[in-house]
């Protein structure tokens, strides 16, 4: 049992960046109610992007700004040059949409930056912190210390700041809200650069550990995904939740029964979840009012 | 009577001298070829469709094989089996083709493309790696491959580990063929050898091997052997590191990640991982005595001054599965089907660039343990770690 407190670690680990992709998935979801399929290929494109500018020389966290700006334009130039020519721009729509934009990221992707995998340095050097038995990768720290404050930024965001109540409420209530003077496109473009920018810096920020490469997208969007629906789509603390839970449940199935059912026991317990909790752990499910 | 019949017999033998060149240039030899060279598997389907140009280029500037020269089609099946298999039926079909060489460079896509040359009686040499390629013999009466086989490769490495005092050790392969198809070898030789083996696995895409590399260190192991082609495997290497397991236990990964990109991703890392590996990336490092070592300087010496670049293994790979093919076709003296995959089957000691090849009609894999060796990077390039 020695090993349960690093298999922990590992699971916080790998459960923040699923609970960071799970954010972007959440904030598309709370103001168009589509499920957004781009969300991995845009973490995939942040780590790829952070990782050439820093191969071009240009200091790191330079390198991690100029993904985050980057994505973030891809972001409001998807919801502008193609969601916003759409005649009905319904949650079934825009989530096909999504998942065309996603294949095109991808190949865009590969042409312009190459077929080759890459990495970027740990952002405080790679020598692991020897704590009580436990080896941590700086790197590790980096990624739970990040989650923290964009979920609690954007936790405040969508609470308290003018802007994102005007976004909650066109989700909720479009004709009303603009009725009040919210444009509701303007709601929906934000919500784009908003989770095209978290995407970016969650695939920035794991690159150091686990390498990009164009087809890394795809999984990671599952990833999110599922720990999305977990947590309960389209609530923040949700996506917290259903990262970490997803995270840690991989990594003591992994450590604890066999490697080879690591990921059958992930999803096992997602379908659990949603035969028993449809909403999800922290959803509050559909309650309409009349 | 006498002299009359010694000049008609005169005169046939000058005609059939005089005509023979003629007669026996029935034509071109016709090679079809196909590789990946778009698509996911891309990255190895350029090099290795440049060493069989160059093997092609090679042969007909010398004239041909018995004076026919080879006329060469390929065909880019994209990664994408389906495509293979179009291209396969258009080479049997309407290209007529005398021989198949390469499948595709994806196991998965050879071994549906069998299926259809079997049927046809084609003679096919395939480039990839899989043993199912060649075993059963019985259903694989036409397809011989020009890379060593797992079996073989798990055999060399038990040698090592026989050498080193090396008696528990804990296989981490991926979930696809690749690395299971290893794991299946594995637990045959590790039976036959002695060896006790932890097996673990993981996800191609996965990026996070910290819960098997927590058991793995529990449970005492001497040595890891990982085995895949997808970056994961530096994956592996960094948290390896991060555990402290790569100065303590002896770390070896496959054939499939000798690749100057995956070290220099892994970086120090990798500074103490072993490779195995065919003689090819450390040509320069053999002794003047390896039947290898001349073979891989005059073929790297060719590849540069034609493509400007460094060539790697799956050059070698192609470049001898062609050699391979056109020595069985002048054996076999003309492109007779099952003339030339008997020649094929009685190769014997032919020293290619890859190795030593050695056929069979019961062994459609040429080469052996003899031809690996382990390899390590420094310096910024692969170097001899163990020889035989």
């Amino acid at each position: 049992m020695g090993q349960l407190p690093n298999l922990l670690l590992a699971g916080l680990s790998t459960g923040s960046v699923y609970a960071l992709v799970a954010l972007g998935f959440n904030v598309i979801f709370k103001s168009t109610g589509a499920i957004n399929f781009a969300q991995g290929e845009w973490v995939m494109m942040g780590g790829m992007v952070a990782a050439a500018g820093h191969a071009a020389q240009w200091p790191l966290g330079l390198a991690v700004l100029l993904a985050v700006v980057t994505v973030m334009v891809t972001g409001i130039l998807s919801e502008r040059v193609i969601l916003r020519q759409l005649a009905r721009p319904g949650p079934l729509v825009v989530t096909l949409v999504m998942i065309a934009i996603a294949i095109c990221t991808k190949s865009l992707v590969m042409l312009v930056l190459g077929k080759n995998p890459a990495s970027l340095p740990g952002f405080s050097g790679s020598t692991p912190i020897d704590w009580g038995g436990l080896r941590i990768h700086p790197q590790t720290l980096w990624i739970i210390g990040i989650t923290c404050l964009v979920m609690v930024g954007a936790h405040a965001f969508f609470e308290r700041s003018i802007l994102g109540r005007a976004m909650r409420a066109v989700a909720a209530q479009p004709e009303a809200a603009a009725l009040c003077g919210i444009d509701p496109r303007m709601a929906m473009a934000l919500a784009f650069a908003l989770a095209a920018a978290t995407g970016a810096l969650a695939g920035a920020i794991i690159t150091p550990l686990t390498l990009t490469s164009f087809d890394y997208g795809t999984v990671l969007g599952f990833k999110g995904f599922s720990a999305a629906m977990l947590g309960g789509m389209g609530s923040l603390p949700g996506a917290l939740v259903g990262g970490i839970l997803l995270g840690s449940l991989e990594s003591l199935a992994g450590g604890l029964i066999s490697s080879h059912f690591k990921d059958a026991v992930a999803f096992l317990a997602l379908l659990l979840t949603l035969f028993l909790r449809p909403a999800g752990v922290l959803g509050k499910g559909e309650v309409e009012r009349v | 009577m006498n002299a009359g019949r010694i000049a008609r017999a005169s005169l046939l033998a000058v005609s059939a001298l005089l005509f023979a060149p003629f007669a026996l240039a029935q034509g071109a030899i016709r090679i079809g070829s196909i590789l990946s060279v778009t698509g996911p598997a891309a990255f190895l389907g350029e090099d290795m469709k440049a060493g069989m140009e160059l093997a092609i280029e090679e042969i007909n500037a010398k004239g041909g094989v018995r004076g026919r020269k080879i006329d060469w089609f390929f065909y880019d099946a994209e990664s994408q089996t389906q495509k293979g298999l179009t291209a396969t039926r258009r080479l049997i079909d309407q290209d007529k083709v005398d021989a198949i060489v390469g499948g595709g460079n994806m196991s998965g896509m050879a071994i549906a493309m069998l299926g259809l040359t079997e049927r046809a009686g084609l003679p096919f040499m395939s480039t990839e790696g899989a043993m199912d390629i060649v075993t059963p013999v019985t259903e694989r009466q036409w397809t011989f491959k020009s890379t060593a086989d797992d079996e073989q490769v798990m055999e060399r490495l038990a040698d090592y580990f026989a050498k080193k005092g090396i008696k528990r050790v804990a296989f981490l392969g991926d979930s696809s063929g690749f690395g299971q198809s290893a794991a299946g070898q594995l637990k045959k030789v590790a039976a036959a050898r002695g060896l006790d083996v932890l097996y673990e696995s993981f996800n191609p895409s996965d990026t996070d091997m910290m819960p098997q590399l927590g058991k793995i260190k529990d449970s005492g192991v001497q040595a890891i052997i990982c085995w895949t082609v997808t970056p994961a495997g530096v994956v592996f290497l960094k948290q390896a590191q991060q555990l402290g397991l790569d100065s303590r236990l002896t770390l070896i990964h496959s054939y499939g990640f000798v690749d100057q990109r995956y070290m220099q991703l892994a970086g120090d890392a990798a500074k103490n991982l072993l490779l195995i590996s065919v003689k090819f990336p450390v040509g320069a490092d053999l002794p003047d005595t390896d039947p290898q070592k001349a073979r891989i300087m005059t073929l790297t010496r060719a590849f540069e001054a034609k493509f400007k670049r460094k060539p790697n293994q799956f050059v070698a790979q192609t470049y001898d599965a062609i050699y391979l093919t056109r020595n069985a076709i002048e054996r076999a003296g003309g492109t007779d089907r099952a003339k030339v995959r008997d020649a094929l089957a009685e190769t014997r000691n032919w020293a290619g660039v890859g190795g030593v090849f050695n056929f069979a009609a019961d062994r459609h894999s040429g080469l052996s343990k003899d031809d690996l060796v382990l390899v390590n990077f420094r310096d910024g390039s692969f170097h001899l770690a163990d020889y035989k």
